[in-house]
This record gives C-alpha cells, sequence and structure tokens, in this order.
C-alpha cells in the first residue's frame, strides 16, 4: 500500500497562521517591555501614584500661550509641554510636589524685551486637573514677602518683586522675570489678565474657606494641604489659616470627612500621633472647650487643639499662647458644630 | 490505493521529524539564551565595559581640610576661603586639567539662586588658570535644554570669557558605572567623558532648600551627572546622595551660602525665597561642607538623613566642627 502525504486541511492551516501570529505577537511586546525600565528591582517603589483626579492627558487643551505676548516683548521659546512622566525634566525635586497634587501637564514659554535682553520672563501653566489641587501648589509655596495684585483674574494671586502667581480654575499660573523691573512687572500683568480672560475654565469654588470664623483672620493666609499635613499621614484635605489674636499668629484648621465616624476616628489618630511623638495632654481653660471630645496638648512649648464636630475635624495647630489658642478654637468649634447641624 | 493519514510514517521520516523538531527547539533555546539579560533592565552593558570616576583627591592636611568665610562678596570669600586652606596652588598644579561642575540644572536666572553663581565660577576658573592649569572645564548635565540652562544662568558666557571649555551633555560622553556596595548606581550610565584625562576635579553649589531631600549642597550636586531616568531615585533620594558621596571624589567643593534659597526649592522662582546669609565654604570633605551648609538653611545633620549614610560609607564627617575648619571674615 502506497503512503502518499497528507496535505493539511484548512482548519488545521488556519490554527497554525494563528499560533504563527500569536508568537510573533509575543515576541512583540517581550521586545517592547525591554524597554520599560523596571526599577523595582533597585527597591524603588514604582506603583502609580493614586491620584486625587485622573485625567485623560489626550483630552487636556493646551492653552494658548504664545497669544499671550505683551507688547514690547517677543516669544524666546517655543512653548514646552510636560506631563508626569517628564516634569522633573524641568522642575527636577519639585516634581512630586505637583504630581502628588494632581498635575496632569505643565506649559511654559519664554518672552524676551524686544530691545532689553536682561529682561525675559517665564511662564509656566500648571494644568493641576482641579481647583482644589490648583490652590494646594499654589498656598503651600505662597511666599511670605509679597505684594498685592489685583487683576481680572478671579481666582488667589500675589506677586515678588520678580513674579506673579496665580489660580485661575485648575491652572496654577507663575510668571517668573529675570530680575526686578518695572517694565517686567507691567507685562506679567499683562500676561496674567489675557491669560484669567481667554481661558475658559470650570466654575468650581472652593467653599471650605467659608467655615473658618471670620474675626481676627489674616487675608489671604490659607493654604491647603492635600495629605500628611502637620506630618500625620492620616491628614488629607487639611485646610489651614492663621489668625491674629491678642497680637500672637495663631494657626486653625478643619478637614471635613465623609461622616461623623470617620472625623471622630481621625482626631483620635491625631491625637494619639500627637502623644507618640511626645506631646503631653493638659488642661483646657476655656469652659467650652472642657468636654471629651476636645483635646489639649503641650508639644514642646506649643499648645495643640484637636476636636471633631459632625464631619469635620479641626483645631488649632504649634500655637505659642495658649488662652488665645483656646478662644479661637472655642470661635471655631461653635461656627462648625452649627454648620454641621445645618448640614 | 493510497491512505491519507499520517499513522503509516516508516522510520525515516519519524527520525527526519524529531530531527527537525529538536532543532528547532534547540535554536529557540538558545537565541533565548543569548538574548537573555541576566543584568536586567536599565543594563545592557558588560561589566568590562563599566568605568569608574577617578580619585581626584588631593593628600590630606590636618587642620586645613575646610574653610568658611564670610563675606558679601563672592569672588573676596573664595578667595581668602582658598587662601586658609594653602592656596589654590594645594590642589592645582601647572599643566593639569581640571574640571569645574557647578550646579546649572534650570535655565533660571542667577538673581534666583537655584544655580551656582556665574560670578563665582568664572573666579574659580580664574583662580585655577592662575595656578598654572592647562585646560579648564566647565561641566554639568541638566536634563532639560542644558544650551539654555548654561545660557539663562549666565554660567556658560562667564566660563567662556575666564577661558574655561564649556561641555555641554552629548549621548557618547556618557558610559555606564557600577558603586562597589551601592544599592542604586548599578550599570547606570553617568556624565563620564568630561572626567577622562582629567586631574582635578571642583564642585560649586549653591545652598538650597530642597522639596524632597531636604536641602541642596555639594554631595546633591553630583546628581547631574547621573544620566537615564534618574528622577526615580526621588524615591530614595537619601540613599542616592550618599551614594553621589560614594562615587565621585573632588579635589574640593565650593559651597555657596551668600545667598541662601530658604524655601521653594530647588527652583525658587523669586527673591523672597532667597536670605542673605555671606557665608562661602570650601572643603576637601563634602560632607563636612555640607554639614556646616545646613545650619544656614536653619537644619541639624539629622534632618539629612543622607548626610549620616554618607558618613556611615565613609564618605567624611558630619562633625565638621572636629575638622577645625579655618575661619574667616572679608
Amino acid at each position: 500500500m502506497a503512503s502518499v502525504r497528507r496535505q493539511p486541511r484548512r482548519l488545521e492551516s488556519a490554527v497554525s497562521i494563528c499560533l504563527l501570529v500569536l508568537l510573533l505577537l509575543i515576541g512583540l511586546v517581550i521586545f517592547m517591555k525591554q524597554f520599560d525600565v523596571d526599577m523595582s528591582r533597585f527597591g524603588i517603589d514604582t506603583t502609580p501614584l493614586n491620584l486625587p483626579v485622573q485625567q485623560i492627558e489626550a483630552e487636556i487643551q493646551e492653552p494658548v500661550l504664545e497669544a499671550l505676548t505683551p507688547d514690547g516683548f517677543k516669544k524666546f521659546s517655543e512653548v514646552e509641554t510636560y506631563n508626569t512622566g517628564n516634569l522633573y525634566e524641568k522642575i527636577n525635586g519639585k516634581a512630586p510636589l505637583y504630581i502628588e497634587a494632581g498635575f496632569a501637564k505643565l506649559f511654559t514659554q519664554r518672552f524676551i524685551h524686544e530691545s532689553d535682553e536682561n529682561l525675559w520672563m517665564e511662564l509656566f501653566v500648571f494644568d493641576m486637573t482641579a481647583i482644589r489641587n490648583a490652590f494646594s501648589v499654589y498656598s503651600v509655596q505662597k511666599r511670605a514677602d509679597t505684594r498685592t495684585l489685583s487683576f481680572a483674574g478671579p481666582g488667589p494671586c500675589y506677586r515678588t518683586s520678580n513674579g506673579v502667581h496665580f489660580v485661575h480654575g485648575k491652572y496654577y499660573v507663575e510668571l517668573i522675570g529675570s530680575t526686578e523691573s518695572t517694565v517686567m512687572d507691567e507685562a506679567m500683568i499683562r500676561i496674567a489678565e489675557k491669560f484669567a480672560s481667554q481661558t475658559a475654565v470650570d466654575d468650581e469654588k472652593i467653599t471650605e474657606f467659608a467655615l473658618f470664623p471670620e474675626e481676627d483672620i489674616i487675608q489671604d493666609s490659607f493654604k491647603l494641604y492635600l495629605a500628611n499635613a502637620f506630618g500625620f499621614e492620616g491628614f488629607t484635605d487639611i485646610f489651614a489659616c492663621r489668625y491674629n489674636i491678642s497680637d500672637e499668629s495663631i494657626t486653625a484648621f478643619l478637614s471635613k470627612y465623609p461622616d461623623t465616624q470617620n472625623a471622630q476616628t481621625t482626631a483620635e489618630k491625631y491625637c494619639n500621633f500627637l502623644i507618640e511623638n511626645d506631646a503631653v495632654a493638659k488642661v483646657a481653660n476655656n469652659a467650652v472647650l472642657k468636654n471629651g471630645n476636645v483635646k489639649v496638648l503641650d508639644f514642646y512649648g506649643t499648645t495643640e487643639i484637636i476636636f471633631s464636630t459632625g464631619p469635620f475635624v479641626a483645631g488649632i495647630h504649634e500655637a505659642e499662647n495658649q488662652t488665645a489658642a483656646e478662644e479661637l478654637a472655642a470661635r471655631l468649634l461653635a461656627k462648625l458644630s452649627k454648620t454641621a447641624k445645618i448640614e | 490505493m493510497t491512505e491519507q493519514t499520517d499513522n503509516n510514517l516508516d522510520r525515516r521520516q519519524l527520525l527526519a521529524r524529531a530531527g527537525k523538531a529538536g532543532i528547532s527547539i534547540a535554536a529557540a533555546g538558545l537565541i533565548s539564551y543569548r538574548l537573555y539579560d541576566k543584568q536586567g533592565p536599565g543594563a545592557g552593558v558588560n561589566t568590562e565595559s563599566l568605568v569608574t570616576l577617578p580619585d581626584f583627591r588631593v593628600p590630606h592636611k590636618h587642620g586645613q581640610t575646610m574653610s568658611v568665610v564670610k563675606g558679601p562678596d563672592r569672588k573676596v570669600t573664595v578667595n581668602k576661603a582658598l587662601e586658609l586652606l594653602d592656596g589654590i596652588e594645594r590642589f592645582v598644579k601647572p599643566d593639569e586639567t581640571v574640571v569645574i561642575k557647578p550646579n546649572v540644572a534650570f535655565a533660571s536666572s542667577p538673581m534666583l539662586g537655584a544655580t551656582a553663581h556665574p560670578e563665582l565660577v568664572a573666579e574659580v576658573v580664574r583662580l585655577c588658570y592662575k595656578a598654572g592649569a592647562e585646560q579648564v572645564i566647565v561641566t554639568d548635565n541638566p536634563i532639560n535644554d542644558p544650551s539654555s540652562c548654561f545660557t539663562l544662568s549666565g554660567i556658560g558666557k562667564a566660563a567662556d570669557q575666564a577661558g574655561a571649555r564649556v561641555v555641554l551633555p552629548k549621548e557618547h560622553l556618557f558610559r555606564h558605572t557600577t558603586l562597589d556596595g551601592g544599592k542604586l548606581i548599578k550599570n547606570w550610565p553617568v556624565f563620564f567623558g568630561p572626567f577622562e584625562n582629567v586631574d582635578k576635579l571642583i564642585g560649586i553649589s549653591p545652598v538650597k532648600h530642597h522639596a524632597r531631600a531636604g536641602a541642596s549642597m555639594a554631595m546633591k550636586n553630583w546628581y547631574g551627572l547621573l544620566g537615564g531616568r534618574r528622577n526615580v531615585f526621588h524615591q530614595d533620594i537619601n540613599t542616592i546622595i550618599a551614594e553621589l558621596a560614594m562615587m565621585v571624589k573632588p579635589t574640593l567643593v565650593i559651597l555657596d551660602g551668600t545667598e541662601v534659597m530658604m524655601t521653594n526649592g530647588p527652583t525658587g522662582g523669586s527673591v523672597s525665597d532667597l536670605k542673605r546669609t555671606n557665608t562661602l565654604v570650601v572643603s576637601t570633605d563634602m560632607v563636612s561642607a555640607d554639614s556646616c551648609g545646613c545650619t544656614l538653611l536653619g537644619l541639624k545633620v539629622s534632618d539629612l538623613p543622607y548626610l549620616t549614610k554618607a558618613e556611615k560609607a565613609g564618605a567624611g564627617a558630619t562633625d565638621y566642627e572636629s575638622l577645625k575648619p579655618v575661619f574667616g571674615t572679608v
């Protein structure tokens, strides 16, 4: 009986081709993966940061920076764009501050005076994806020695002797001049005005500012710590602001949690954190604060006060004067308790 | 009658098929073996081609390890500080080639203190030539647009006018290195080219607050030598700075605390971030220089873990006062 080699069936050929294609795809993926350096072998955590707000980069619209060129100046560089992956190339060790606060993209451009090469400035537009994130990076970097600035933009703003800094919706914007000059000052303000008027943003508001008592408050002293406020990991979204009471500068803080239980637990944990770090409980002198929910602590000679009411955790941070600290804590407790009842 | 089955293979056909299958498996195995990278990602270089930065140190002189000079003018303070350590001639000999590595990390105005001051860099170049140096090279590896960084910081022009050769980073100037006993610097690209056939190395850095490290001073200045995706090291910033202090053995470091960036470092951006402290440190021990420099920022050695790590690794002493620094005022 003669044997004849069997021709492969059509199905067998199809399966073979599929398998070959699959193998090629696997090979391609392995090849591409080689270019993705795995830093975990160095013991470095490469887990993606859990950003407060994720935004698809492709959806981010690039603000038109070149159109902001002020009269008497010309562009000094092309627009540069950075994302979370390469922000460090521009701002090196400051990149984590932005990335951990929800940064999505940075757009920069330099402008130079048409007749004086010593006068140049750089515009930094940080897309922080939400106004809270933008305000956070603005507030924690705010300089102590600042000058007031008023322009058509609705957000918080200030200027230094060589720069302008402001929040416009989800954008945190910096204009940094090469030198101190009135020509530059005026040009930077013009850019700020143009940016604010030409860049549409959502009508978001930060409502927590209104939760602080108004009396004795130092205007524009608000800060927002998105995480690890006062060195405590559990403290997120902490708003702080300063007061001037009896010539003492006192910092009050608050944060709103999802529910009463969550707020109570966080307050207790923060209190324990302070005690673990050598804080010592002391007696409150102010009658309003003499309830079990308010903790007054001595922390290396300063007074810390912490309490929760409704969904709020609040208190006083590192006050030099206990009496003034307790007075402010009582006001804060009263206002937040009232708000909690309404809510 | 013919039968279309494989059931009646003869021995020859069976052996041929088995042979082909065996060869295929062996070839796949051989290719995989040849392509397998035992070093893992980031390496791609065999250990034989790894480089090590030379040791640029000069012999130790008791009581002349470090000088601290107070004064507002960098040119004057650096001259005085070197004079207190026996003069620039102790460090730079005739016909030598010297590399100066200033901090040129940002395309930032010199007024903002984010980079080494151009006047100071130029003065050190001039001093090296005065001591008889044949060539002085000024170099750094800013990741973002190096030419803009050298231009806008004023360092490129100042160095050029003082007669130095400015070397910008190019891909061919990078080689891989591994630090003995290092945890992070393993088979990592470093900016090695400018340091080949060089006799002496001088680091120049400002004193700055640093959001991640606490402070950026003489040791952190060597971060600029790292190539690749060096930002990953920010997650273990204390270890990488300590390892840089182990990897680089400079002739001396110059720490400029004439104006200190107290906040918002390392980029700053406002003169409001600066504080005039009128202090300049020159030292052959960079751990000591940084331990002294951190006091200008209101910090203690214990606030900067990389200092203790570097000391434990033998890179220098945190108790700088034990070195009996020479103080001066001009």
